[in-house]
């Protein structure tokens, strides 16, 4: 009888943890949300009103520029360099990772170890340390405020990463497959599109989320290398909300649910795979 | 002519050479089998006649071609993994037409010869599974299907059998010589079970530490080892190997162990050794069988007790284990009775058919 | 069989197909981090100032070295950019397998629960910086509100202005951010674990605590330097969350070595001491990757030898 009692209490316990544990992670996120939906003087009202009376989309209409209330802030702009940058820059990423990982977890040659940790280094420098010679060298070479700029270092930013997960993957499947492909009568180039990158692709694809994700994400270095509606991104436009002392609440908010939708979405349509590749890659030498 | 010749081929990784000058020449439709324990160089050099490893130096050729340049694909072989890497994403019918779509077959073709293979394997009605929903031995037929469908001039196998359970084993042994039987090809086949190098081979190739030590065909290599790690090696359970020093007895050459026990040298071998030489004389558990329990012997017999420490009944015989002079001995019982442990049983040996063995070398002093 | 067959064979085993596989990642990163980095080491011994060009052949040695190490705002900047991170990554771990643990005991709705883990993982860090500015916001902050509707605090108490609380409002911000990697992979690690060892140690009559302590810690560790490799790439992202809560003001309270150098670089816009701060920021985060790494390559060896 103590046994069971015990062990209830043990379940009731793990199910409130758990619960508590879903609030802290869900609420802040899902305020914000709601808050999106939410008219300014309502958000800030004295005292508070806890139940949203007016919800409506008034506040994306506005930072999209339809309805009666216009701003000042370019946001489809923001909208189409984030997307242009992050989809170009993970589709040049993907390819050198796809060649960079293949050669980590297909050859042997001397100094692996090495190298791989001379790709992780490369990532660990400070976005905001790296800004300034970037910053020095794309005013030379005229790459500030443009999105090419902006795609070149999202490509050497997602390189590391991308090589580290797309190597796991390929280490996942036996070497065999492809030697059996090249006695079945595939050179290396034909084994590699019909059997191993098939295989390898939903790793790709959610190694190409990664990458995407942290070119939509990234702030610090764009917040120093872009000025303009020529290459502003999101991340670096939701500060344009921000004026010296006051901050448009509802605006910011209605943006906010523009950044994270994608990333929602996209983390729902990858974790199987993000969790696995994170793990393969890391524990397997 | 799809024959196979290897020229001295050595293989290196970095400075550690693992095969070292091998030659060997296998003939149209012979079916070898490369055995020895891991790490012989036996799986390197299968892959190096399959292109899958580079050759350091020497020649493979096949069918009169050198294929030391030629990428695997224009070797005209096809191969057998032991994990059979078999292709996931594709149907066991993909899985065995790839080879020929890649060839640029047409419909027809791909179509008619995968059908001919499947019938050959009896897998028709796996055909449009996945390899995921296939058993180890359904795998391991699709496998050898889809080596088959190409009509290469040469089959390899890498150790197909060790991923199967041991009844399944048996199993597709016979499956695979009768393969041979209905599709004639060279068949080279690497693995470490001594058995099934046994029971599939026209030739079999011992080889040790990137050596090979001996060529011959299975009974040839069982009854007359090269040396002593072949007899060791090669059957089941392994020569029983004891040394001893040669010294004259009675007018005639014996063989003298520790603790004076002594047996005769074989009449054959009596030029072949002096007194005093240093020797390891062998024999099998075969060749010595308790009185009442023995098969006919050919040739000389001769006699002596030994205590059995434990018996390990087999069915229609049993392994009888002892102590001779220190060395620890296998014998064997046929129409067997029960053995308690420690009880005298009076032997008869076989004598004609024992070895001696250099005791410097190894090697075998039938030569 | 002439041995002139055998010699060009030999020169052609080396494979040469590795590097050229390596080879765009490397010209990449060359081309993007590492030219950038030689450049700014030049820079930091130099007195550069963006708005003066000519100042960029200025050598000064290494007096901006000295200034910025006779600096007590540069190490009060740098010890707390330290203890920022010690107790992030502390507490990352320590929740991250208290989660993954607890996660680990729920079978029903497991995978749901995981997923909805990732997603701070996924956030933009200003997001997450904005989210909890608006949270954490004297005035009209949930936060404050809640407190005082429910009578918990009569007045509005400054959570990003207040000396500890405004770090402690960003270590939470940080935590809440990056807890997701350590369960995510701390979890996989459970769920990799074998079972024998546990039940041999259960037989051998170890406690439950004992079990966790000698049998399931050890062999989550590599997953845990996972992690923290994982996150050691990107500390400094909380250079993000930092400037959108505060800034790193008021008065330097939450000031991070990553905010001082934007701040010193492009609004005072010395390049050439904010170089040699970067330089500093740099070593800080390389020497936590080189560490955590050295440690999965170890951790790694002996995982290989237990299968």
């Amino acid at each position: 009888m103590a046994m069971i009692t015990k062990k209830k209490i043990g379940t009731v316990a793990t199910w409130i943890m758990t619960f508590l544990l879903m609030i802290v992670i869900c609420l802040p996120g899902l305020w914000v949300v709601l808050t999106g939906f939410r008219p300014n003087r309502e958000i800030l009202a004295k005292p508070a009103i806890w139940i949203p009376e007016n919800l409506s989309l008034d506040n994306f209409a506005k930072i999209f520029g339809f309805g009666a209330e216009q701003i000042a802030i370019p946001v489809p702009a923001y909208f189409t360099n984030s997307l242009v940058i992050a989809l170009t820059s993970t589709f040049i990423a993907l390819l050198i990772g796809m060649s960079g990982g293949y050669a980590f977890a297909r050859y042997r040659f001397k100094h692996k170890n090495g190298y791989f940790l001379g790709l992780m280094l490369s990532r660990t420098v400070p976005g905001i340390a790296l800004s300034l010679p970037i910053f020095m060298v794309w005013s030379k070479l005229g790459l500030i405020d443009t999105k090419l700029g902006m795609i070149i270092i999202y490509v050497a930013l997602n390189i590391p990463f991308t090589i580290w997960l797309i190597d796991g993957f390929f280490r996942q499947i036996p070497k065999e497959m492809s030697e059996a492909a090249q006695v079945d009568g595939c050179t290396r180039w034909q084994a590699f599109w019909q059997i191993e990158f098939p295989l390898a692709k939903s790793g790709v694809a959610s190694a190409g989320i990664f990458a995407f994700l942290t070119s939509w994400n990234e702030y610090a270095l764009a917040s120093q290398l872009t000025r303009s509606t020529d290459s502003k991104t999101l991340p670096v436009g939701l500060m344009d909300f921000t004026a010296q002392f006051t901050i448009d609440w509802a605006g910011m908010s209605a943006m906010a649910v523009i950044i994270i939708v994608p990333a929602l979405i996209l983390t729902f349509l990858v974790q199987k795979h993000l969790i696995a590749g994170l793990t393969f890659g890391g524990v397997k030498g | 002519m799809a024959d196979i010749q290897l020229n001295n081929v050595t293989k290196n990784y970095g400075k550690l050479e693992v095969v070292h000058g091998i030659n060997l020449d296998i003939e149209h439709n012979e079916f070898v089998v490369l055995v020895g324990p891991s790490g012989c160089g036996k799986s390197t050099t299968l892959r190096m006649i399959a292109g899958l490893e580079e050759i350091t130096g020497g020649e493979i050729s096949i069918g009169g071609r050198v294929v030391n340049d030629l990428a695997p694909r224009k070797r005209d072989i096809s191969m057998v993994f032991q994990n059979y890497a078999l292709y996931p994403h594709m149907t066991v019918r993909e899985n065995l037409g790839f080879g020929l779509k890649i060839a640029k077959q047409s419909k027809d073709i791909i179509e008619q010869r995968v059908n001919e293979a499947a019938a050959i394997l009896s897998i028709e009605d796996l055909m449009d599974r996945t390899p995921a929903e296939l058993s180890g031995g359904q795998r391991q037929r699709v496998a050898m299907g889809r080596a088959i469908v190409r009509h290469p001039q040469v089959f390899l196998f890498d150790e197909p059998l060790s991923n199967l359970d041991a009844k399944l084993r048996v199993q597709m042994r016979t499956e695979i010589k009768r393969l041979h039987q209905k599709v004639k090809t060279t068949i080279v086949y690497v693995t470490h079970d001594q058995v099934e190098a046994m029971t599939l081979a026209d030739r079999i190739v011992v080889m040790k530490d990137g050596h090979i030590v001996q060529v011959g065909a299975p009974l040839d290599v069982f009854e007359r080892p090269v040396d002593t790690f072949v007899a060791s090696f090669i059957g089941s359970p392994p020569m029983n190997l004891i040394p001893g020093e040669i010294a004259l007895q009675d007018g005639r050459l014996h063989v003298v162990f520790q603790a004076e026990n002594t047996m005769p040298v074989p009449r054959d071998l009596a030029d072949k050794v002096v007194e005093g030489q240093k020797v390891i004389f062998g024999f099998r558990a075969d060749d010595m069988m308790p009185k009442a329990h023995s098969l006919p012997i050919l040739g000389e017999a001769y006699d002596l007790r030994l205590a059995v420490d434990i018996a390990e009944p087999l069915g229609t015989e049993t392994l009888l284990f002892s102590t001779f002079s220190g060395a620890d001995i296998q014998t064997k019982m046929f129409n067997p009775r029960r053995v308690e442990p420690g009880e005298v049983m009076d032997f008869n040996c076989a004598l004609d058919k024992t070895h001696l063995f250099d005791a410097q070398t190894g090697k075998s002093l039938r030569g | 069989m002439s041995s002139d067959h055998i010699q060009p064979r030999r020169k052609r085993s080396r494979d040469w197909t590795p590097a050229l596989l390596l080879s765009p990642a490397f010209l990449v990163l060359i081309f993007v981090v590492l030219v950038p980095l030689l450049f700014s080491l030049y820079t930091s011994f130099t007195n550069y100032r963006l708005i003066r060009p000519e100042t960029l052949y200025d050598w000064i040695g290494i007096r901006n070295y000295q200034r910025i190490f006779s600096d007590k705002h540069f190490w009060s900047a740098f010890g707390r950019t330290i203890v920022f991170l010690t107790i992030a990554l502390n507490l990352e771990f320590i929740l991250g397998l208290g989660i993954a643990l607890l996660i680990n005991r729920i079978t029903w709705g497991q995978r749901t629960l995981r997923t909805i883990m990732m997603f701070p993982m996924m956030f933009s860090p200003i997001l997450v910086g904005y989210q909890f500015k608006f949270i954490f916001n004297d005035n009209i902050g949930i936060l404050n509100n809640a407190l005082q509707d429910l009578g918990l605090s009569d007045g509005a108490i400054a959570w990003l202005v207040d000396k500890p609380l405004g770090m402690f409002t960003i270590i939470f911000a940080e935590v809440w951010m990056s807890t997701s990697v350590f369960a995510i992979l701390l979890l996989a690690g459970l769920f990799a674990m074998p079972r024998d060892p546990l039940e041999a140690a259960k037989v051998d009559g170890c406690n439950p605590w004992q079990v966790f302590r000698h049998i399931t810690l050890p062999f989550l560790m590599p997953f845990a330097f996972i992690a923290m490799t994982i996150r050691s790439l990107d500390v400094a992202r909380a250079y993000d969350i930092v400037d959108v809560m505060t800034g790193g003001g008021p008065a330097g309270r939450t000031e991070l070595l990553w905010t001082m150098i934007a701040r010193v670089g492009y609004d005072n816009s010395r390049m050439g001491q904010a170089n040699a701060m970067a330089y500093v920021s740099i070593m800080l985060s390389i020497a936590f990757t080189y560490y955590f790494f050295t440690k999965l390559i170890a951790a790694r060896k002996y995982m290989g030898g237990a299968e």
